[in-house]
């Protein structure tokens, strides 16, 4: 089969009633998501993963996907409109496009946001065609030495790209690890870490540990402060569509957006949020004006806004070829994936093309949803975003009370996803990203699996992770990453001890 | 639980690995700290006024989770939404009251009836 052939057979697949209902369920849970503060894209992915059991694999991948996607339309809107962003990445649209709601032009910037939402997730539907079937081919040759090693070096990575201290990072993604451990062991089925509980034994489960770590914790944050202290910028939003200096302006930041988020969302741990920033960056290093940044500049609304929902198409890839998520929310479907029955990995796409290639197609018609969702249905967002605090936290937490104890049907979750709730909640507090801890959690028994399997194929030697070129490619780059960050830190400390000397 | 050897690493191999790794992790992160002086960059953690009310939504949901089993979903909500909607004040009695039942039946319907999750049952059947 063709390309065209396959994308024909995807979108016989996603416009099947059914899949059509779920693709917009999802796009509309996800803007809710994007819009309301408190429950990220992860956190509603879980919460919604229980009601997915009922129907087909199909349709509830499309409606995971959509409400991940979903989300990065709706934070926008409530960057530009009221200057908190509904989730992390459109923090940097807040800079411009507040400004440009302030100078009443609120109506342009959430339309070519929007816009530009479409076109990157668009450029990046075609850029995950392209990619995403050739690299499982390639993946197909790779043993457990390579993924051994892709595994650390994504770790590493995620560590090295999230916010705050990396060594901090790393000890979460170790801590991870550990919790990923818990439960029966995979090669002799004996329990480990359960403490005698029965409970235990299937490990601890994913939805209680993201619901706690990103949606409690969140709330247990914003309760202790004044509530309602959002206000939301009064104006009649006008001229939803952009003018012709506006697309003059922001046409190639749009573009340059797309392909940094693209590429930036394959990475793990990249993802939305780091190609929001860099892709800022970029557009105010190369700008012609960069002093109209922070000011209101289109293009800072633009480039963002374009490279999040790029990277969310991005991310797919590394789930769908290598069956390694990139961030918290692919580990959701990785998560949902495998409670399905389906195996992400090299041979996902050849044996479920009718998931791999409907999902694109779902995506394709998801994004012209949300076109018709964000702009015209504008006010109704608005409307949305005017519910006080108050009234929203309790509702968060019974969601994530609901999500958590429906997948087993169990109150044991609800006291992890409370005790994860408050783990994460003091983490926040000391500054301690929860995202390599959920990234390891997920690969922590893949990359067990393969370690072990490495050492009994080698004979216990480690050479064979140098022996093998992608394996030591792989780790050799992790270990230049951990490298680069250690070297600036002696160096600071030597010149320190030099000063002190003299 | 052995840590097995090179050729047939056991069970314990890689919790053995990760927890040295994080020992050595945590103990330099000390010593970062400790060595640098000052006043570190985060803050106490009871440093909010309204840190109580965390403290006691915290409570709150302990008991809902331990509730929920014997008093069923519909009353152990219920009691949960009315605090929780109480907590932060603002409202009237009565509509603390009426919201917190409209949520719980809500829930129940989409959650219970549509979707079909199984929430358990209280002493009076529902």
């Amino acid at each position: 089969m063709g390309a065209l052939d396959n994308i024909l057979f995807g979108f016989q697949v996603a416009f099947q009633p059914s899949n059509l209902l779920f693709c917009f369920i999802g796009v509309v849970v996800g803007t809710l998501v994007g819009v309301l503060p408190g429950i990220g894209p992860a956190g509603a992915i879980g919460l919604l993963l229980p009601a997915t059991f009922r129907i087909s694999p199909t349709s509830g991948i499309i409606m995971l996907a959509g409400i991940y996607y979903g989300a990065m339309y709706g934070g926008s809107t409530t960057s530009i409109l009221v200057n908190i962003p509904g989730e992390a990445a459109s923090v940097v649209t807040c800079l411009d496009g507040y400004q440009m709601a302030r100078q009443g032009r609120a109506g342009p910037a959430l339309g070519i946001a929007a816009w530009g939402s479409f076109i990157a997730g668009t450029i990046s539907i075609v850029g995950l065609m392209l990619v995403a079937d050739p690299l499982a081919k390639v993946a197909l040759h790779f043993g457990p030495p390579e993924y051994f090693a892709l595994i650390c070096t994504g770790l590493i990575l995620v560590t090295y790209l999230s916010q705050g201290s990396i060594l901090k990072a790393l000890m979460m993604a170790l801590v991870g690890i550990l919790i990923g451990n818990v439960g029966l062991d995979l090669v002799n089925a004996l329990p480990r870490f359960t403490f005698g509980l029965t409970d235990l034994e299937d490990g601890v489960g994913i939805v209680p540990l993201v619901m706690g770590l990103f949606g409690i914790s969140e709330v247990f944050l914003n309760l202790e402060q004044d509530l309602d202290r959002r206000e939301i910028f009064q104006t009649r939003i006008q001229n939803l569509w952009p003018s012709i200096e506006d697309w003059a302006e922001a046409k190639w930041a749009i573009l340059r957006g797309s392909i940094i988020g693209f590429f930036l969302g394959i990475l793990p741990g990249g993802g939305a949020v780091l190609s929001s920033f860099v892709s800022y960056a970029v557009e105010k290093r190369i700008s012609k004006h960069p002093e109209k940044f922070g000011k209101g500049a289109i293009e800072g609304v633009a480039a963002p806004e374009s490279a999040n929902n790029s990277a969310a198409g991005g991310s797919l890839i590394p789930l769908v070829s290598l069956g390694i998520p990139a961030n918290p929310a692919m580990a959701m479907l990785f998560s949902a994936l495998i409670i399905y029955g389906i195996q992400p990995g090299p041979l996902f796409i050849k044996n479920n093309p009718d998931l791999f290639w409907g999902l694109i197609a779902s995506m394709y018609l998801g994004n012209g949803l949300l076109l018709l969702l964000n702009l015209p249905m504008i006010g109704i967002w608005v409307q949305v975003l005017k519910v006080p605090y108050r009234i929203l936290f309790p509702l968060i937490l019974l969601f994530c009370l609901i999500g958590a104890y429906s997948v087993n049907n169990s109150t044991f979750d609800l006291f992890l996803m409370i005790l994860f709730g408050t783990l994460g909640y003091l983490m926040r507090k000391f500054a301690y990203d929860a995202a390599p801890l959920v990234l390891a959690f997920v690969l922590g028994p893949i990359l067990e699996q393969s370690l072990r399997r490495s050492l009994m194929i080698s004979g216990g030697s480690f050479a064979i992770f140098i022996t093998r070129p992608i394996a030591c490619f792989a780790l050799g780059f992790a270990f230049l990453l951990l490298l680069s960050n250690i070297i600036p830190y002696i160096k600071k400390r030597r010149h320190e001890y030099r000063e002190y000397e003299e | 639980m052995g840590v097995g050897t090179l050729q047939k690493p056991g069970m314990g191999f890689i919790t053995f690995g990760a927890s040295a790794l994080l020992g050595i992790l945590s103990l330099s992160l000390f010593l970062r700290t400790t060595m640098k002086g000052g006043h570190p960059k985060t803050g106490p953690i009871l440093a909010a006024k309204l840190w109580k009310r965390v403290l006691l939504t915290l409570v709150a949901l302990l008991i809902y989770a331990r509730l929920m089993p014997v008093a069923g979903y519909l009353i152990s909500t219920f009691l949960l939404m009315s605090f929780l909607f109480w907590i932060v004040r603002g409202k009237k009695w009565w509509w603390v009251l009426i919201s917190s039942f409209l949520t719980t039946l809500i829930t129940y319907y989409v959650f219970s009836v549509w979707l079909k999750a199984q929430f358990p049952e209280g002493p009076f059947g529902f």
